[in-house]
């Protein structure tokens, strides 16, 4: 979640139309301290019954936790992005999430100038 | 004793007819959703930087939104 805190304004548009949901087993109240402590600035959600996870097919029966998986939902509330296992190391996986937000977000509205 | 045996063929016919798509259903359910596939809606327990949510995060109540969902193994793995 650190690589996606500090690319936020240029993945995430700053949170416009953008919205980041971290999805884990944990407890609502550690994923609150670990929240605040690292600064993130994304939403968590604690699937501690683990039901989410395995209807994203995210969940992991062996080891009881999510394997990083990342789907982006488009505003019409369709699946239009897909990666499964989620490579945070690579540089390419945030450029093709970066296109793939881009590709389903409007863009924002343009600045009003002043003047007449 | 014929009755009983009839009863126990008809069993194994829709066991085996069953289980293909038995097996299919639960492959579908652990592959998740794919492209182009309404997202299931859930409601969780959430969290931010500021504390608990009062309320539950709905992935409905973002529509009009893109959103990023992101899976992760545990609170405090890097990455």
């Amino acid at each position: 979640m650190e690589a996606y805190r500090d690319q936020y304004a240029k993945l995430f548009h700053n949170g416009r139309k953008v919205a980041v949901i971290g999805i884990s087993v944990d407890p609502d109240t550690m994923l609150a301290n670990w929240a605040r402590e690292s600064d993130f600035p994304v939403v968590f959600a604690s699937d501690s019954g683990s039901v989410i996870g395995k209807t994203y097919g995210a969940f992991d029966s062996k080891y009881k936790v999510d394997n990083r998986s990342l789907f982006v939902v488009a505003p019409d509330g369709h699946v239009s992005y897909v990666v499964k296992p989620f490579n945070v190391l690579s540089p390419v996986a945030y450029t093709d999430l970066a296109h793939a937000i881009d590709a389903v977000t409007p863009a924002p509205a343009p600045a009003k100038t002043g003047g007449g | 004793m014929h009755t009983r045996f009839r009863w126990a063929v008809c069993l194994c016919v829709a066991a085996t007819a069953l289980a293909p798509r038995m097996s299919a259903q639960a492959d579908a359910q652990a592959a998740g959703p794919g492209v182009g596939a309404a997202a299931p809606d859930f409601s969780l327990p959430g969290a931010t930087r500021y504390g608990l949510l009062r309320a539950p995060v709905r992935l409905s109540d973002y529509r009009g939104q893109t959103v990023v969902l992101a899976f992760f193994y545990q609170a405090r793995t890097k990455g």
